[in-house]
């Protein structure tokens, strides 16, 4: 099967902007092995269009500037303390990052290239 | 102070297969050809193909460690290598990677490996030689400095030997108060030991102070030999940038050929003729073009380009060969038959050809040169006839005799280039008649002999050869007189 057959079949997995799980039960046990894979590698990459991570070392109270701001989006918050400081926002394949993790990497990394 | 790309933001993929060196993947939605990316592992790429669903990167190191779902990001950066000064006598790789076991160039100006060449209001034409110390190019086949001159011929016949020459006849501070040239010698898909021998050349003779060697060996990935020669181009542009004058030697482009049809054929790009993909004349027009004669409210440098074109049976007429010879300025044929005859270098006279250097002779070789190329030729036909029947007159018998000795005087062993008023010196002696009364077999050790008679006895007509000027009747009976006294003692 082409990528787009398989393309259609993953517009038809949905439902009101939402994955519906009938739906792809159904598809994915018509499909041979191959374009299985195909297939939920082609859902991965939908999905990922349609949701925005965020991470943050704090807690979730900003969310809803982001919901105006992407209104079309999911929108999956993920705590990370790792992160020491600021947000790091995962757009599909864009990646928003203002973390001071981050920042200090690119310090050590700076210094470790151009110090004599 | 900055750190890089950009902090705030990135674009990210995805590693959907990895074939031979080749990485697809998906994402990567603002990536720019020719992007330099970042695997997760720490490796490498850059982006030669896009598609509407995902990108074509080649990878810059081994292929192993890219596997399929790792995470890679764009740099917002196009390749480019950091130089400067502290590169002369150093052995790299296409990335700017030490190769002789020094630290690395860290500081240094970055300069693109692709980059549009400079316009035609930016340049003049080419006016000051290039000497080669190869009294047969020197005088017949002059390459002047921003020229771009093909070097072809079967394998084994001299023609790294005649580049490693032109290197070290740079070592000779040239005449008329010329600047000194840089030398940049790019090894593309040569044996390891090879290149070593060429490096040991080089240290040897002393100039490897005055060079850089950018090496993608054979056993390096397709990917680095693709870039060397666009390496060797960005760091001879760097030296133009400052005003020098920079030799750049690629040895050799057809296996950049190979290699970027190598590429090619992985990224799935349509192949013609022998399997090349279309764009491989402009692969070689855009690297070549960038060799260029600046005017003087440019800097004034120049950057001479000396590609090396390897053919199969002596025959120039092939895919790659005929491409190169209509992008550079001329070329240097070299003979498998005149090699094995003992006729080293083993220039092809007549169908080898210099463009433009003809305007960069010096009135000095000029005027003992002009004729030089047309007895040879005359020569050669008439050898060739000469075959045929026993019974010759006079004046051809005389013309043929005046052949021989003009193709035994060019005869120059490797490794031992000369200034251009013991060319003169040489040449004047047979074109003038003064060494018609030598035997054939005795021209080498009469000629070394004479050159150092002449540096010994007569310093003052050989700096009068050094100046550029035409000669003047003086000189000339001067060097009758010298070559008639030094005879006398010669056994």
């Amino acid at each position: 099967m082409n990528s787009k057959k398989i393309d259609k079949l993953v517009v038809y997995s949905y439902k009101n902007d939402f994955l519906n799980q009938n739906k792809v039960n159904k598809i994915a046990t018509l499909l041979s092995k191959s374009d299985l894979k195909k297939y939920i590698n082609a859902l991965k990459l939908t999905e990922n269009k349609k949701s925005l991570i965020i991470s943050s070392p704090m807690n979730n109270s900003d969310l809803k500037k982001f919901e105006k701001l992407f209104p079309n989006k999911k929108i999956v918050f993920k705590k990370d303390p790792t992160l020491m400081l600021g947000m790091e926002i995962i757009d599909n394949d864009i990646v928003y990052e203002f973390t001071l993790k981050n920042s200090l990497d690119k310090i050590l990394n700076y210094i470790e290239q151009n110090y004599d | 102070m900055t750190f890089g790309e950009d902090s705030k933001t990135q674009n990210v993929g995805l590693v959907i297969k990895n074939t031979d060196g080749v990485i697809v993947a998906s994402g990567l939605s603002r990536a720019i050809m020719g992007e330099k990316v970042i695997f997760k592992n720490g490796g490498s790429g850059i982006i030669l193909n896009l598609d509407e669903d995902n990108a074509s990167i080649i990878l810059l190191e081994e292929a192993s460690g890219v596997k399929e779902g790792d995470s890679l990001k764009t740099t917002g950066e196009m390749l480019g290598i950091d130089v400067s000064e502290e590169l002369l006598g150093r052995v790299i790789d296409p990335l700017g990677e030490s190769l002789d076991g020094k630290p690395k160039i860290k500081k240094g100006k970055n300069m693109p490996l692709e980059k549009i060449a400079f316009g035609v209001v930016d340049r003049e034409p080419v006016n000051t030689p290039l000497k080669t110390g190869i009294k047969a190019i020197d005088s017949m086949i002059p390459i002047g400095r921003g020229q771009r001159e093909l070097i072809i011929g079967d394998r084994q016949t001299g023609k790294t030997a005649i580049v490693i020459d032109t290197i070290i006849n740079q070592k000779n501070p040239p005449a008329g108060g010329k600047k000194p040239v840089i030398c940049v010698y790019v090894a593309i898909g040569q044996k390891r030991s090879t290149i070593a021998q060429v490096i040991d050349r080089l240290t040897l003779e002393d100039a490897l102070s005055y060079s850089i060697i950018v090496c993608a060996s054979a056993s390096d990935p397709a990917s680095l030999q693709y870039l060397a020669p666009y390496a060797g181009m960005a760091i001879a542009e760097y030296f133009l940038g400052i005003g020098k004058d920079v030799l750049v030697v690629f040895d050799d482009l057809t296996k950049h050929a190979w290699a970027y049809r190598q590429i090619s054929l992985v990224l799935r790009r349509p192949a013609g003729r022998e399997a090349y993909p279309g764009d491989v004349f402009y692969l070689h027009s855009r690297l070549l073009e960038r060799s260029v004669k600046l005017n003087k409210q440019n800097g004034g440098g120049s950057i001479t380009a000396l590609p090396i074109i390897e053919t199969q049976a002596n025959d120039i007429s092939a895919y790659i060969p005929t491409n190169v010879i209509s992008i550079t300025d001329g070329q240097i044929y070299l003979q498998s038959d005149l090699f094995n005859s003992g006729i080293r270098p083993a220039i092809n006279v007549g169908q080898s050809v210099s463009r433009v250097g003809g305007a960069a002779q010096t009135p000095t070789i000029k005027s003992v040169s002009n004729k030089l190329r047309l007895e040879l030729a005359q020569y050669n036909s008439l050898a060739a006839f000469a075959q045929l029947g026993s019974e010759l007159d006079l004046a051809t018998q005389k013309q043929l005799n005046q052949g021989k000795r003009l193709t035994e005087i060019l005869k120059q062993p490797q490794f031992a280039p000369l200034t251009e008023n013991l060319e003169v010196l040489s040449i004047y002696a047979v074109t003038s008649g003064l060494m018609d009364d030598i035997p054939l077999e005795s021209f080498p050790r009469f000629e070394k002999d004479i050159h150092d008679f002449a540096k010994k006895n007569y310093p003052a007509v050989l700096n009068s050869l050094s100046t550029g000027e035409k000669p003047t009747e003086q000189t000339l009976k001067q060097i009758k007189k010298m070559v008639e006294e030094f005879k006398k003692r010669f056994e």
